[in-house]
């Protein structure tokens, strides 16, 4: 397996955040991970990521021990749940961060840039700073900023956690077709049912700092704890049966 | 009634702020060409002649600058220092109180504070002769009204690096820095990285207009070089008011060239930048 999570446990006092975490991951997949607030999700992102130290536990990485290593050194990158772009930097400048930090080439870095925004439909926005753009738009640039420097693995921390009904529609296409086409590892928290269904090629649910990883979303449908079935039951219950609401 | 209530305050804005300085700089403007003034004759450029043609006003103005830019440099980079090596320790109550009691601190207190500790009679001095690291009192370094005006510098970091350290403190907070910093890691970059590239040009970029308002501030000090600076080259607050009350009445307009010369050069700054500040705010 590409990510191999084993037997991650952390602490903060006497709380246990995160127990026993034991999963793994095939390469260019998306792992969909399902939690409420407060249920170690985020300290599990930011633990793989290298942001915050474990207590006990490995993190092997396409066959590498990185539980030791500087999170700068791991390649993996960390997106939070807002966009966080650089407040001094433009657009173009914002989404080149990664490869100026990596001290490449300025030819490569105008055309890697200037290709990803593209990609992004955000050509004409190179120049703005950050707090000229939509809500959609700053998120674009924070996956850009993230995908530009190939990291082996993404995280994502509840990305559209902040974004209307209709942006968030967009930009999990927009996510979905991105990490196809740079063919993507990544775990995807989200404490968004439908948003976990859609967006995952595996999915698990998080709960009390315990992951729960299903063999199929049939699996994870029927399983009552995740809520999907008080979910069904809910629009069930508010038409009625038989009736045609088209 | 908003009409109204903007309309009562432009009106406070000119009778308080607007009036009196109008006022006072035609004032000191008529009495630069010798148009009014007690044994001034009538209108002349003689006084504007005397200033230009002496190199007193240039020199003090260099001066006064350089220290005012040393000041100002010095502050803020303790600050920033301070700030992102230590900002974690500022939630012990004594540390916090120990840095923010400057603030309250009057500039005449602070200057005298500098004298009592730095001067060649004063409490390092003792000390040190205490220790028998000196013999004599004009061994200790001229540290207070001397001529590298390192008392002046010392008491202006003392009475700006506080300042400065709650405004970065802030800074870092609202702007999320640590959360930057954090993400900056992920995509690659390390320390020094991450200080030059994303903590600093922030911190700075949102700092600027105070910096160079307090760089003005520290250009027109008064009390701090009176107590600690020298006798040629002065400041130029001193220096100005040294002119004004002069014996001669006849060299009294040379004071008003210089200080209308001042106030042309400070206004004329303060405009500029924030009419600048004024103009990206717009872009935005």
């Amino acid at each position: 397996m590409f990510l191999e999570i084993q037997y991650i446990n952390k602490s903060f006092g006497k709380e246990q955040i995160v127990k026993d975490l034991n999963f793994s991951l095939a390469p260019h997949k998306t792992l969909s991970i399902l939690g409420k607030s407060g249920c170690g999700k985020t300290s599990m992102l930011k633990i793989i990521g290298g942001l915050l130290k474990a207590d006990s536990g490995n993190i092997i990485l396409d066959g590498n021990d990185i539980s030791e290593l500087e999170a700068e050194k791991r390649n993996i990158v960390y997106l939070y749940q807002e966009d966080l772009l650089f407040p001094h930097l433009n657009v173009f400048e914002n989404i080149a961060f990664g490869l100026r930090i990596k001290k490449q080439k300025e030819a490569h870095i105008q055309s890697k840039v200037k290709e990803m925004l593209e990609l992004l439909e955000l050509e004409d926005q190179g120049q703005k700073m950050p707090h000229q753009l939509s809500g959609g738009q700053r998120q674009r640039v924070s996956f850009g900023r993230a995908i530009i420097i190939n990291p082996a693995l993404l995280l994502l921390d509840e990305p559209f956690g902040s974004l209307d009904a209709g942006t968030r529609q967009r930009m999990q296409q927009l996510f979905k077709d991105i990490a196809h086409k740079f063919k993507i590892t990544s775990l995807f928290v989200t404490h968004d049912l439908k948003e976990a269904i859609l967006m995952g090629d595996e999915i698990a649910f998080m709960q009390s700092g315990k992951l729960k990883l299903y063999k199929n979303k049939e699996e994870f449908i029927a399983d009552p704890s995740t809520g999907v079935q008080n979910e069904i039951g809910f629009w069930e219950n508010l038409i009625p049966k038989g009736q045609n609401i088209i | 009634m908003k009409n109204k209530e903007k309309h009562i305050g432009f009106i406070l804005f000119v009778v308080f702020a607007v009036l009196p300085f109008t006022l006072a700089f035609g004032y000191a403007l008529l009495y630069s060409f010798g148009v009014i003034g007690i044994v001034n004759e009538g209108f002349t450029l003689k006084f504007w002649k005397e200033v230009f043609t002496s190199s007193t006003l240039g020199v003090s103005f260099i001066y006064s600058s350089v220290i005012a830019l040393i000041g100002v440099i010095l502050s803020v980079s303790l600050a920033l220092w301070i700030v992102l090596k230590y900002r974690e320790s500022f939630g012990n109550k004594y540390l916090s109180f120990i840095i923010y009691m400057p603030l309250a601190v009057p500039g005449i207190v602070s200057a005298f504070f500098t004298y009592q500790l730095f001067a060649q009679s004063g409490f390092f001095a003792r000390l040190s002769y205490q220790l028998n690291w000196i013999e004599t009192a004009q061994q200790f370094p001229d540290l207070v009204n001397d001529n590298w005006a390192i008392g002046i510098i010392i008491t202006f970091i003392s009475l700006l690096t506080p300042f400065f350290i709650l405004l970065y403190l802030n800074i870092y907070k609202d702007e999320r820095i640590e959360e930057l910093s954090q993400l900056s890691r992920a995509l690659g970059a390390n320390k020094k990285q991450i200080a030059l590239k994303v903590s600093l040009p922030i911190m700075l970029k949102k700092s600027w207009v105070l910096i160079v308002l307090y760089f003005i501030f520290l250009l027109g000090a008064y009390e701090v070089p009176l107590i600690l600076g020298q006798e040629s080259p002065q400041m130029l607050s001193v220096l100005i008011l040294r002119e004004l009350k002069q014996f001669d009445l006849t060299k009294i307009s040379e004071g008003y060239v210089m200080a209308v010369l001042y106030t042309v050069v400070i206004m004329s700054a303060t405009v500029f930048i924030f009419s600048r500040k004024k103009l990206r705010n717009n872009a935005y």
